[in-house]
């Protein structure tokens, strides 16, 4: 018997949310930015533990603040993914406010916070205090480019979903 | 005694030599070259396979490289030409339509003439009764039978998150799980953007296709339909789903068993 799991990715523009995606389903990695408008739907299909766990993944179009997304996009979802562009403060910055306004709204929804780019980890001024507080909240640094952790963050979340 | 001259030659020799030499390889070099663009068949040996590979990677570039001048040209003139393209065009098409009217008039005729003939029949009588209790007229009720709408797809969603709680299909197009997630994401989009409180969306026109959306309280019904939609048949739709709902939703316990119902029901 197999679920499904309603998996949404937020984020600012350009944080890399549809090449995660992307990467994560058919393990491809495109450097032309295409924005993404409205919504885009993709699924993966998961075994975990003989159990076959149909990930249906939300690729919702970047904002610059989480107010600004459609709520109806958001109801119902099983996980949230908040991405972030390490190498982009702008796209950290508030985002610790933002998520626990949504964690109050949704507080049966599994919430990950993501750190994408990690390819580009020598351009991140590291010692920053915006960049300390976020990476201290963060679950996993990810890289849509090299596809470095992209599978441990879907894999871990569909452990979770079987519990 | 060796001579003046000699001497002179021996330091011509000793000074020009390599000049000379170098002169003399270039003449063999020109000569060569002379030759082979003088012999057609030398010349076509060399320069053949080089004409060939450069006539390979342009044929191979052109839809890449001409593809875009080709497309605007051809808008262009057709832009320019529209007159003569409608011209040229206009018999054809219309030949075609024509065809295509005669012979959905000769089935529709054909499938009247058979109601006529039959209209002693039970299933007649049971029309001629139904029209006198529903109010709707009996010729209504004939054409919407003549209207052979299909149901193609049958989805049941689970409203908030589009999660495909069952389905039915007569075809296998792209996957059901995305599909209600993309439905969902439409519903949701227009019932959000317009406002419109506790309006949800009924249905989606696309062509000769309708989606007809049944809302019920934490899911939804999707139904694909193809053909005509009239109220006649939305009425024993909406009937078919609520006895859906009511006897096997609630009863089914799996998508699987969700998916089997509106199979019994539907195909």
């Amino acid at each position: 018997m197999s679920i499904s799991k309603k998996i949404v990715l937020l984020g600012h523009y350009g944080v890399g949310k549809t090449s995660i995606i992307r990467q994560f389903v058919t393990n491809e990695f495109s450097s032309d930015y295409k924005v993404t408008i409205g919504v885009h739907i993709l699924k993966k299909e998961v075994l975990i533990k003989d159990e076959l766990i149909s990930l249906i993944l939300w690729d919702i179009e970047g904002t610059d603040h989480i107010n600004q997304i459609s709520q109806a996009y958001l109801l119902g979802s099983h996980a949230f993914v908040f991405t972030y562009d390490i190498s982009r403060p702008a796209t950290y910055k508030n985002l610790l406010d933002q998520i626990d306004g949504l964690r109050n709204a949704f507080p049966n929804t599994l919430f990950k916070i993501i750190g994408n780019k990690l390819d580009l980890i020598s351009e991140v001024n590291i010692d920053s205090d915006a960049y300390k507080s976020i990476i201290e909240k963060t679950d996993y640094l990810t890289s849509a480019k090299t596809g470095e952790n992209i599978e441990p963050l879907f894999n871990d979340l569909a452990l979770e979903f079987s519990k | 005694m060796q001579s003046e001259d000699y001497k002179i030659e021996e330091l011509q020799r000793l000074l020009l030599q390599e000049d000379r030499d170098t002169t003399n390889a270039l003449k063999q070099e020109l000569e060569d070259l002379k030759l082979l663009i003088e012999t057609e068949k030398e010349l076509d040996g060399k320069v053949g396979p080089i004409i060939t590979k450069y006539l390979n990677l342009y044929t191979e570039d052109i839809p890449e490289k001409l593809g875009p001048t080709i497309t605007k040209t051809l808008k262009n003139e057709i832009e320019k030409s529209k007159d003569t393209i409608v011209d040229a065009l206009y018999p054809i098409i219309g030949k075609l339509i024509k065809r295509y009217i005669q012979k959905e008039f000769q089935k529709l005729s054909d499938k009247i003439n058979y109601q006529v003939n039959h209209r002693f029949s039970l299933k007649s009588i049971a029309r001629k009764l139904k029209s006198i209790f529903t109010g709707v007229k009996e010729e209504d009720i004939i054409i919407s039978e003549l209207s052979d709408t299909q149901i193609q797809e049958v989805f049941v969603v689970e409203k908030n998150s589009g999660i495909l709680k069952g389905s039915f299909s007569k075809t296998n197009t792209i996957d059901k799980e995305v599909l209600s997630g993309m439905l969902t994401a439409i519903k949701s989009f227009v019932e959000d953007a317009l406002k419109t409180g506790d309006e949800q969306l009924e249905t989606i026109e696309y062509g000769l296709y309708n989606i007809y959306i049944q809302n019920f309280k934490t899911y939804y019904i999707a139904v694909v339909l193809h053909g005509v939609f009239d109220s006649t048949f939305k009425e024993k739709l909406e009937e078919d789903l609520l006895t859906f709902s009511q006897k096997h939703y609630k009863a089914s316990k799996s998508r699987v068993e969700i998916s089997e119902s509106l199979k019994d029901m539907f195909s």
